[in-house]
């Protein structure tokens, strides 16, 4: 059992708001990320939920219990620091052990009942070699184990990770997100996961809280947030390369429905967002499109943007062509196996998949369409 | 020819204070050892015995008790109470205020307040404290006195039953600063996840303090036990204002007797034998620490 639910939670520092009316319902067994940039105000939300900040507003329950104001270590709740945070004069079997020590009578355990549990959990995470070493005398990778190990040894029902991969190189940090989330998988405890990447919050979540400036601005599955996402701000921060934003003009159409006059190209605006702009009265927005949603070619066809090649980055499986349609708008493209060789200054056609592209207000920077 | 001169140039560079050294600290602690051993003109361990058997209370190192007797128990046996009393009240406090301030605001206000007591001259120190155990204005004996315990409503400097401890608790408070000072430099350097993961793992503040914060100033601990050792072995110039040794050497300490051979008995062999017991005692303590810095590459 472990479901989280903050209710409204406003925390300040001083003038700082750093988390500005959060609500969130983190669901049992979840796989659940906090994304945003740094000061975002995502690791002081996990902060609140561990307990070792208390809100200014709002309440935070688990397991519908109110824990707004409780003690870390009355919520049952388990932390992985971003430095592991591993007492350097306990052995690892000391520190893994440590939780369970401080519970031993309120969970009635016997010295061999603990010295069982934390085998089996070292041995579940592959380092019960290294129980007798002291953390100092452990590579990057094992203290993160043995933090994980320590954060699990006592069951508890919520899991709090902040940015545990960070320190790792980049090879092993692929390795242990998916060796995390089958362990996450495997044992069903709901996990509250702050992280600034968003490839590890794509790869790894079952949900993702999408954060800016203290608020959460989106919630959803990592395709929700990837394919439909409501805000520009969603948009450019997830994705690599993130989402074409073209800026377009609101004018009068051909047909009933007003048109979009885009840097190269003008084009009819589709009827749900027609009917938003003109009630409320938008005269700018952004047009938005994956670069994988954009085809690229050297022949034209009909309804294609011309554009010149502005520079090619290759990356191995994929290429991103940059081209410049016009008026200084550089589209990123994103190719899989680039048939044509192309180069800087070469004339290409671009077809974009319109049942893809987003339209955000250019003011608020919300979705429209 | 160059290369004889490259590997002397060094050599020459540590000639002038080698010099400097043998002169001021070397020879004369060889020329001291060497009093300690001479008795007109001859080679012996006389003085020793005679040093270390003496039984005038103002003079003597240990006086054996017959059972239990206020001071005076001898100069070596005072040093060593001393050591006893004042390196676990010293350590103790200055971590337990260093922990308590460190969340504290107006923390800086009280630190500098505490050691003020590192700051004064001894001598001033010296006088402080007994003015502090004076009967009529020191605020020790007036507290006493007002929770109505009349046998330390009294200038504890009087009495033979009191002089020692009064000094002791004195120089607590003029060393206490050292501590804290130490200690706090440890505690800033503990990052806060350990003992927020502390928090989380479910230990309370006893715990978070004994099982995380104590074992990880540990190096700090080991300074302060140190640094107080030698301190209080060489402590002076308290005891010299405070009590002069007194009441009936009931407060003597090594380092008094030697300067009382030395300035009042004009015994300087006598003198040169307690200052080479005194550094004995000091040179353990205090090479360990260095060699452990050694070690340690600090």
């Amino acid at each position: 059992m472990g479901e989280v639910f903050l209710d409204g939670v406003v925390k300040r520092f001083g003038r700082v708001t750093a988390v500005n009316g959060v609500t969130l319902r983190i669901r049992d067994g979840e796989f659940f990320v906090l994304l945003g940039p740094s000061g975002c105000g995502k690791t002081t939300t996990l902060r609140l939920i561990a307990g070792l900040e208390f809100p200014d507003e709002g309440r935070i329950y688990i397991d519908g219990e109110d824990v707004t104001y409780k003690d870390p270590k009355d919520r049952n709740v388990a932390m992985v620091f971003q430095n592991y945070a591993l007492y350097p004069h306990m052995t690892v079997f000391d520190n893994i052990a440590f939780p369970l020590y401080m519970r031993r009578r309120e969970l009635g355990l016997t010295k061999e009942e603990i010295r069982k549990r934390v085998v089996e959990v070292a041995r579940l995470l592959r380092i019960d070699d290294l129980l007798n070493r002291k953390p100092g005398q452990l590579s990057g990778g094992q203290q993160q184990r043995v933090a994980l190990a320590r954060a699990l040894v006592r069951r508890p029902r919520v899991w709090l990770m902040d940015e545990p991969l960070s320190n790792l190189d980049a090879l092993l940090r692929l390795a242990m997100r998916a060796e995390l989330k089958k362990l996450q998988k495997d044992l069903g405890i709901t996990t509250v996961y702050v992280t600034h990447d968003q490839a590890e919050a794509m790869s790894m979540a079952d949900r993702i809280a999408v954060m800016n400036e203290g608020r959460v601005v989106q919630v959803g599955s990592p395709e929700d947030v990837y394919l439909e996402p409501r805000h520009v701000f969603v948009a450019t921060f997830i994705g690599a390369p993130p989402m074409n934003l073209i800026e377009c003009k609101i004018v009068e159409g051909v047909g009933p429905n007003p048109a979009l006059e885009c840097p190269g190209f003008t084009r009819p605006l589709p009827g749900d967002a027609a009917r938003v702009v003109e009630a409320r009265g938008i005269k700018s927005v952004y047009l938005g499109v994956r670069p994988e949603f954009i085809a690229i070619s050297k022949a034209e066809t009909p309804g294609s943007i011309p554009g010149i090649v502005y520079v090619v980055e290759p990356l191995g499986s994929e290429h991103v062509v940059n081209v410049n349609i016009g008026e200084d708008t550089i589209l990123k493209v994103k190719v899989l196996g680039l048939r044509e060789k192309l180069r800087p200054g070469d004339k290409v056609y671009l077809n974009i998949d319109w049942s893809k592209v987003k339209i955000f207000d250019k003011a608020t920077g919300e979705v429209l369409a | 020819m160059g290369r004889r001169r490259t590997s002397l140039t060094p050599i020459l560079f540590i000639i002038p204070a080698f010099l400097f050294i043998l002169t001021i600290v070397i020879g004369p602690s060889l020329a001291t050892v060497y009093m300690s051993f001479s008795v007109e003109g001859k080679l012996t361990l006389e003085k020793y015995f005679e040093v270390v058997t003496e039984t005038s209370p103002k003079k003597a190192l240990v006086l054996l008790p017959e059972g239990l007797e206020p001071p005076p128990w001898g100069a070596l046996v005072h040093n060593i109470v001393w050591m006893a009393i004042h390196i676990p009240l010293v350590t103790l406090l200055g971590l337990f205020l260093a922990y308590i301030l460190r969340y504290t605001i107006g923390s800086s206000i009280v630190k500098a307040i505490i050691f003020i007591g590192m700051v004064i001259p001894m001598v001033v120190g010296g006088l402080i404290i007994r003015f502090m155990f004076d009967k009529d204005v020191g605020v020790v004996p007036i507290v006493f006195d007002v929770l109505g315990l009349e046998s330390l409503a009294k200038t504890w400097t009087s009495y033979p039953q009191l002089s020692l401890l009064a000094l002791i608790l004195g120089s607590v408070w003029l060393w206490t600063g050292f501590s804290l000072t130490v200690y706090s430099a440890a505690l800033h350097a503990i990052p806060a996840s350990y003992i927020e993961a502390a928090r989380i793992d479910g230990a309370g503040h006893w715990h978070i303090f004994w099982k995380i914060v104590f074992p990880l100033v540990k190096p700090a601990t080991i300074i302060v036990v140190i640094m107080t050792m030698l301190w209080d072995l060489k402590i002076f110039d308290i005891v010299y204002v405070a009590t002069l040794g007194g009441p009936g050497g009931s407060s003597n300490v090594l380092a008094l007797v030697m300067y009382l051979y030395m300035a009042r008995a004009i015994d300087y062999n006598a003198a040169a034998v307690v200052a080479v017991i005194l550094t004995l005692l000091t040179i353990p303590p205090g090479l360990w620490l260095a060699l452990r810095g050694v070690r340690s590459g600090r």
